[in-house]
């Protein structure tokens, strides 16, 4: 806990406050303070095993799946701590969404894959349908199915799934959307579509961007957090880090001397 | 000796000579004789099975029982030899013991992967496999022994004072013999027996299942139950249904369990405890008094036929349902 | 750690509520959650209680009654519960079948996995597979065909040892399969890269790689041979004392099971059915024991192969 952070403010979504991941041989991440406005993109960069996804993780409470890790610190989302006991994951799950690295779409139709957060809740038919399509439409990929909802998402393409997985995770409304490196495992013209969305949802809700693509940050959001071998290096908006970092070490990462 | 000129090109002194007629001609990769060679031992297998059917056929010395080898009324003193008794027998155990087993080894297999931590899965899984390692003939004495006077005594007297009211569950006498022989053990014992498949083919399904699509599933704010239940079943049904063709198989395959409970009467069950024949026991069995009587041994192997046909289906369908050809790690399954 | 920042806390919208917004409906869907946790895990027992209590329970009938001579005597076992002349037959059968499979599965397997090209394997394999998955009285029965009556040998040991064998052939066959194609690609393609034929890739390198598992493949094929009563049963007679020759009935461990099971307990062949279940179960148990340590010590020996 550090009495020394500036106390949030009312605009902040997500505050981390101490957080440290500890597996039985190292620590993963060490001590990390970071706040989330509402309406904001943030890119959380760093080299290959810096911690980024397993910070990620924590946020939506996925880093308890993986066995044999100890969290320590806090994750505050609208002032809440996520990690309190008595909090249900599930709930945190739901304000909380995730979009992952490889399109992950359920062997259903299209329209159910961005049901199926609802239907776990709502039974509505009509509330459900609205909500599908409000959902398709945020992620850009309404215009592209609408006239076949029902067709198996395996018949879209790889851009075309991940932004069903968006649909997917929004149909729910979420106020903070995880992406974890979601445009590696497509080609450029699918990553531009998710890229355009990702511009479009920022001005919505909270979104947490993990890339290892310095670039891709750049073209997309407003601040950048740097992480080092499991520390928090350097954050600021874009301009600022990408292009007039304060630290030695985002330098020489920013301009590619190691990956 | 070469010369390299200013691009970098290089030239040898002399010019080079003529390519050889054998270029530009395709290059076979497959070496015939050694294919044909290997073709040999390999054909084993085919060959015994191909051997099985034929031997059968011959057997039957091309009898012409006519539609009436599937008639209702199987008299060997009188020449009648209608099986149509022995396959409902075959049926009427062999598909509850089916589903019993897929229903069984569903949880199981649900509760290895999903619900239980790695050591105790690693403790406990074992012991499934070991179900599949004990010969029939030792189940079957064990439940001739141990479990049929449990049935016998217990389990269906109780059923008649409670449950007469479903179809076929009434019953003038406690249990045709108090033995506890007939149906309800017998569908026990192949529940048992085809449990080590049900429960291996569809872990096996389920731990294909991709980490990602699973934290998928829990990341839009689903329970495991949910998540298993919608997208897990789902995504492994190929695997889960082959499962159940090959449990079938094994339930109307099993032979020498089954016979020791099944109480061995050709009759037609007239309620759910009831003593009857299944299709492979009635063959075990009854071969020796077969001796010498050509007619009877011909409708012996017809209906050898028969199962071999129903068994080889059921195993084809069923492997064709998954991409790996040996599903099981030889364990005898 | 704090559950709530200290900052003025903020009016939240009852679904963004953590503590308080849980609904009767989701309170309920992670009760059930919980609970299947519970519950199914409990099916394990159907497997596992059947099994303790068969092992016990023929242990308790047969344990009591046995001794060395009992094991040993070369007596008449139908008069008195001496198991020494099944015991041997039962030895020379699983011997003699064992070598015959072998002789049968291994060169198939290895040439399955070695020279066949992919759509031919895929046909050999679902052959195997389909030989291992016949009920074994198909194949007793086909054993009384083609070799008690065509062949004319009789309901003799020699048809029971063939009919045994043709049994056993597809699990090693299936496994020497497996052990080869299992071999890392890297490793084949150094051998036959640098110039081996490949015949001597699978005599060098393949063999002793592949010869734990084959090893253990022929050992799980024998316990499924000890334990198999349908093939023996209807091509040899289980009423013989000591067998006269090859072409000569004789008996068979599970035979014995099979005619003592429904007699009064008590009695002797009552008794020696439970013996012989009990060895039976020792047997089957041992060679997985076996299987198992063979296992690993060699994944230990051959770790580095894998990377």
């Amino acid at each position: 806990m550090s009495a020394a952070m500036p106390a949030p403010s009312d605009d902040t979504v997500v505050a981390v406050r101490g957080l440290t991941v500890k597996s039985k041989q190292r620590t993963i991440l060490d001590r990390i303070n970071l706040d989330f406005p509402a309406k904001s993109l943030t890119a959380v960069i760093g080299p290959s095993g810096c911690g980024k996804t397993t910070f990620v993780r924590t946020v939506n409470r996925m880093v308890e799946l993986t066995p044999g890790l100890r969290i320590l610190g806090s994750v505050f989302y609208l002032g809440q701590d996520i990690y309190a006991p008595g909090v249900n994951p599930v709930l945190v799950r739901r304000r909380i969404g995730m979009v992952f690295q490889r399109p992950t779409v359920f062997p259903m139709s299209i329209f159910e894959n961005a049901a199926f957060g609802l239907r776990l809740v709502h039974e509505d038919e009509a509330a459900i349908d609205r909500a599908v399509e409000e959902a398709l439409t945020r992620a850009g990929l309404w215009e592209e199915v609408k006239d076949d909802l029902d067709r198996s998402a395996f018949s879209l393409s790889g851009g075309q799934q991940q932004r069903l997985c968006i649909a997917r995770a929004l149909a729910v409304r979420p106020r903070v959307l995880l992406l974890d490196e979601p445009t590696s495992a497509l080609d450029p013209f699918a990553t531009q579509r998710v890229e355009a969305t990702l511009r479009r949802l920022k001005e919505e809700i909270v979104l947490i961007l993990v890339t290892h693509n310095v670039t891709q940050a750049a073209r997309v959001s407003d601040r950048v957090a740097f992480l080092h071998a499991g520390h928090l290096i350097e954050v600021g908006p874009t301009a600022d880090i990408l292009e007039r970092p304060r630290e030695e070490l985002t330098q020489q990462f920013v301009t590619g001397r190691f990956a | 000796m070469g010369s390299v000129s200013p691009d970098g090109a290089v030239s040898a002194s002399q010019p080079l000579p003529p390519p050889t007629p054998s270029e530009g001609r395709v290059v076979r990769t497959t070496n015939y004789v050694q294919t044909a060679i290997a073709l040999v031992p390999a054909l084993v297998p085919a060959a015994i099975v191909v051997g099985i059917a034929v031997t059968l056929v011959l057997s039957t010395g091309f009898h012409n029982f006519g539609w009436g080898f599937f008639g209702p009324i199987f008299n060997s003193n009188a020449n009648q030899f209608g099986m149509l008794v022995f396959i409902v027998g075959s049926f009427l155990t062999a598909v509850p013991a089916l589903v019993l087993s897929m229903g069984i080894g569903l949880g199981i297999a649900i509760a290895s992967t999903t619900y239980l931590p790695r050591w105790l899965t690693q403790f406990l899984d074992p012991f499934v496999d070991l179900l599949a390692g004990i010969p029939s003939v030792v189940y079957g004495i064990w439940a001739f022994v141990v479990i049929a006077p449990i049935f016998g005594l217990l389990i269906n007297p109780w059923a008649v004072m409670h449950l007469s009211f479903l179809p076929g569950f009434a019953s003038n006498r406690y249990s045709p013999t108090t033995a506890g022989t007939g149906l309800p053990i017998s569908i026990f014992v192949l529940t048992l027996m085809a449990l080590p498949i049900t429960t291996l083919l569809i872990r096996d399904a389920l731990r294909s299942i991709p980490k990602d699509l699973w934290e998928s599933g829990l990341a839009l704010g689903a329970t495991r139950w949910e998540v298993m239940r919608r997208v897990g079943l789902r995504h492994s049904s190929r695997g889960i249904v082959s499962a159940a063709f090959l449990g079938f198989g094994r339930a109307i395959g099993e032979t020498v369990a089954v016979a020791m409970v099944i109480g061995s009467v050709t009759k037609y069950p007239t309620n759910v405890y009831d003593v009857t024949w299944t299709m492979s026991s009635f063959m075990f069995q009854i071969l020796d008094a077969a001796f010498g009587n050509s007619l009877y041994l011909s409708a012996l192997a017809e209906l050898a036929l028969v199962l071999l046909v129903i068994t080889l289906t059921v195993n084809i369908v069923g492997r064709r349902l998954v991409s790996h050809i040996y599903a099981e790690e030889v364990a005898g399954i | 750690m704090a559950t709530v920042l200290s900052t003025p806390p903020r009016r939240l919208d009852p679904e963004d509520d953590l503590r308080r917004g849980a609904t009767a409906r989701l309170k309920w869907r992670t009760g059930f959650d919980r609970w299947v946790g519970y519950l199914l895990p409990l099916l394990f027992l159907i497997a596992i209680v059947p099994i303790l209590d068969m092992i016990f329970y023929i242990a308790w009938q047969a344990v009591p009654t046995m001794s060395w001579t009992v094991v040993t005597s070369q007596a008449d076992y139908q008069a008195y519960d001496a198991l020494g002349v099944p015991i041997i037959t039962s030895f020379y059968f699983i011997s003699l079948a064992t070598i015959l499979s072998v002789a049968l599965g291994i060169f198939g397997g290895i040439a399955t996995a070695e020279f066949l090209p992919e759509w031919v394997a895929g046909w050999i394999r679902t052959s195997a597979n389909l030989l291992a998955g016949m009920p074994s009285v198909i194949v007793g029965y086909f054993g009384y065909f083609a070799f008690v009556l065509y062949f004319g040998w009789g309901l003799s040991f020699i048809a029971g040892v063939f009919t045994l064998a043709f049994f056993m052939t597809p699990y090693v066959f299936r496994t020497a399969d497996l052990a080869f194609s299992s071999i890392p690609r890297h490793i084949r393609e150094a051998a036959l890269g640098s110039g081996a034929k490949p015949a001597q890739y699978i005599v060098r390198v393949g063999t002793p790689i592949a010869f734990p598992q084959i090893l253990t493949g022929v050992f799980l094929a024998m316990a499924i041979g000890v334990g198999e009563t349908a093939p023996i049963v209807l091509t040899v007679t289980t009423n013989v004392l000591v067998p006269t020759g090859i072409f000569q009935p004789a008996t068979y461990l599970t035979g014995l099971i099979w005619t003592g099971y429904a007699q009064n307990p008590g009695s002797t062949p009552y008794i020696i059915a439970f013996q012989a279940a009990f060895i039976i179960i020792l047997v089957v148990v041992a060679l997985n024991i076996v299987v198992r340590v063979i296992a690993a010590r060699f994944r230990k020996r051959l770790e580095g192969l894998y990377q």
